[in-house]
């Protein structure tokens, strides 16, 4: 792969970039992109390496972190000169477990470019998406971590110690409760209610004629429309955009919260899920993924689990970021302690952002539910005024009440 | 596959309408020619996607039809509908005159009327077809795209199927408002369109605003580009610099100054926190 490219084995080239691309990141390509990769190169000009490079990327990615990949692959494929310096790819899917290298020497300096994939040796899982401003370029094995092997460079021991560091590691739930956690996201479904769609569906009673309908029904007599047909609109159904705290302080029930939040995604597929510590991760994709019933295990999720807590800046990214997945119909759960280091005021912009966008605003707190808990952490007092509901989250009991809770 | 004419140097024809398409935008645009396959465009809102379909439309010389995506659009309301009124008339008329009505009577060309996805394949050329904010349409509607775009043909129940008579080169947008699926994402070239460096989007005003002040063009870019640092709510996008840099021209300004600044500054950030959060950088970059 080393040779410079020659017109002559660019079918085979681009064969085995397709393949390459499917097998190590998860790209889901078949023999039909292949070919329409192929017919691609017919309509470009081959001399031209950028041109090459755009057009099988338009054809053989379909996002843009696939775009990313995409970009580092095609490089190592199409190679110009001699003496390339070979080019390492993050890959998108975690791969086979293999042993890490040895730290480098130095920390590597971040780039400008906002969520891009570091690029990691092979075999090393990512973090996700956006964990562009992850506080190391490397993420270091936590059991290693735990064992106090000294794997990492001093300044990286003490950024993990900090209380704002992220502490990052794979995470993985037990499969215990699904069952029941499945029979309060359910209900959670179904007590949601957010006024009705805007689809016009046949209804028995409705707000507008079903002309199509009536018309057909007036051909059995003769003509004359004896009956009304009617279109109505159906209730709304919810999307929900949970942003789960995983820092340090809110301990196991940030785990059984991501259980939830996996039952809640089992339950609907109009589920976001988000979680933060000091940084923001998206984790849609790995539930997504997850086998239910089985342990839910998701890859290292760097900044975004076991550090400290900052509320108020990664809600204010995720309203800024996400931005178009806050509708009307958007349910934004927030489910945290509230122990934040970060300015409330901060928190307050963010929460004034989702509130004005999203059908319903709700803080769901472990701490809540203990007796005689006062809302006076910052964080909560600066964000119960902008809330719609704040309510309990620490056992099961909680959970399933959550429907209920939240009926209008 | 058939072989397709050579389609015409998009990048040139793009900058004689005042469009700067990017070395990716236009190789895409070129397969979506050359290969007759959709092309869907993600990226942030105000980075000329909608625009990019109507200059290709402008640039091959043929119609755009634009299809805009709603929640709750229907196969119906893009398709293709009945006149019922004019039917119950007809229905009535003949009933006065005594007249018996066939179905192909009441169902034909004359009570049909074409929503923009009939209209885009029943061109005897083919048009530009803009499926604008594709993810804000149903998931139901989704997957009924899906089979428009790989069989380009479409069955009315009274008329039977009507395929394409000739392929439009279609261009769909998303916002991400909503994830859309594997499947329709395959059917599609893809590209990322991001905001322009500042160079590119000097470009861009220069060849919009051929008449604005190089001091003021460079203000105004260097401007918008400090803006999309700040965790603003809603960032601006070229349209927005557009805006701002012919709002500027409009009060006869060749620099930015704090007098035009307080005058024009909704042209450029459209929230009130946003207007806020940004005013003390851009009195900075304000001439006094």
């Amino acid at each position: 792969m080393t040779a410079p490219p020659s017109q002559a084995d660019l079918p085979s080239r681009v064969a085995a970039l397709c393949a390459h691309l499917r097998s190590a990141h998860g790209f889901r390509l078949g023999p039909g992109e292949t070919a329409a990769a192929l017919a691609a190169l017919g309509a470009v000009n081959l001399g031209r390496r950028r041109e090459v490079r755009d057009a099988l990327r338009a054809v053989l990615t379909a996002s843009r972190e696939e775009g990313r990949v995409f970009d580092a692959a095609f490089d190592t494929f199409f190679r110009q000169g001699e003496a390339p310096a070979p080019l390492r790819l993050p890959p998108l899917l975690p791969q086979t477990e293999a042993p890490l290298p040895p730290p480098p020497p130095a920390p590597a300096s971040q780039t400008g470019d906002e969520g891009a994939a570091q690029p990691t040796p092979a075999g090393q899982a990512v973090a996700g998406e956006d964990d562009g401003d992850a506080p190391t370029p490397t993420h270091p094995n936590p059991e290693r971590e735990a064992e106090g092997e000294p794997d990492a460079p001093a300044p990286l021991l003490h950024a993990r110690r900090s209380p704002n560091a992220g502490a990052g590691g794979g995470v993985t739930t037990p499969e215990d409760d699904l069952a029941e956690l499945l029979r309060a996201a359910g209900a959670l479904v179904r007590a949601v209610e957010l006024g009705r769609g805007r689809r016009l569906v046949p209804r028995p009673v409705g707000s507008r004629l079903d002309a199509r309908r009536t018309l057909r029904s007036a051909a059995r007599t003769a003509g004359d429309p004896a009956r009304l047909r009617w279109l109505g609109r159906p209730r709304r159904a919810p999307r929900f955009l949970l942003v789960l705290d995983g820092s340090r302080s809110m301990g196991p029930h940030a785990a059984r919260l991501l259980r939830f939040a996996h039952a809640l995604h089992l339950r609907s597929r109009r589920v976001e899920v988000y979680a933060f510590s000091t940084d923001l991760t998206r984790l849609t994709p790995h539930l997504r993924r997850a086998v239910p019933g089985a342990a839910l295990t998701l890859p290292d999720l760097g900044g975004a689990w076991g550090g400290g807590t900052r509320i108020g800046e990664n809600l204010l990214r995720l309203a800024r970021e996400e931005r178009g997945r806050v509708t009307r119909d958007t349910v934004v759960l927030i489910l945290s302690d509230g122990l934040d280091t970060g300015e409330p005021e901060t928190l307050t912009r963010a929460l004034r952002d989702l509130r004005a966008r999203a059908g319903m605003l709700v803080w769901l707190s472990p701490l809540a539910s203990l007796p005689g808990y006062q809302p006076v952490q910052r964080a909560v007092a600066a964000a119960l005024p902008l809330l719609d509901a704040f309510l309990p989250a620490a056992s099961l009991r909680d959970l399933h009440a959550l429907g209920g809770r939240l009926q209008r | 596959m058939t072989a397709l004419p050579e389609p015409p140097d998009l990048r040139a024809a793009f900058r004689e309408r005042g469009y700067v398409a990017g070395d990716a935008l236009a190789t895409a645009l070129r397969l979506v020619v050359a290969l007759g396959k959709p092309l869907l465009l993600e990226g942030p809102a105000g980075v000329g996607k909608t625009e990019a379909a109507k200059t290709l439309a402008a640039a091959l010389g043929t119609r755009l039809i634009r299809l805009q995506c709603y929640e709750g659009l229907d196969a119906q309301s893009a398709l293709y509908e009945w006149n019922y009124a004019r039917q119950l008339l007809h229905l009535r008329a003949a009933e006065a005159g005594g007249r018996a009505v066939t179905d192909a009577e009441l169902y034909g060309p004359e009570f049909l009327m074409q929503r923009p996805l009939l209209e885009a394949i029943r061109q005897p050329t083919p048009p530009v077809l803009l499926i604008d904010e594709v993810d804000r349409a149903d998931d139901a509607f989704e997957a009924f795209l899906l089979e428009l775009l790989a069989e380009w043909q479409v069955t009315v129940p009274e008329l039977g199927t009507l395929t394409a008579t000739a392929r439009p080169y279609v261009l769909l947008t998303s916002n991400r408002a909503r994830e859309l699926s594997d499947a329709l994402r395959r059917r599609c070239l893809y590209l990322w369109v991001d905001y322009p460096s500042r160079a590119e989007e000097l470009e861009i005003v220069r060849a919009r605003l051929p008449g604005i002040d190089a001091e003021l063009a460079g203000q105004v870019t260097r401007a918008v580009h400090a803006l999309r640092e700040l965790p603003l709510g809603k960032p601006p996008g070229v349209a927005e610099t557009l805006d701002w840099a012919a709002a500027l021209v409009a009060l006869h300004r060749d620099h930015l100054d704090a007098a035009a600044l307080e005058l024009t500054l909704g042209a450029v950030l459209k929230l009130r926190e946003d207007q806020l959060l940004a005013r003390p950088v851009l009195e900075k970059l304000a001439r006094p």
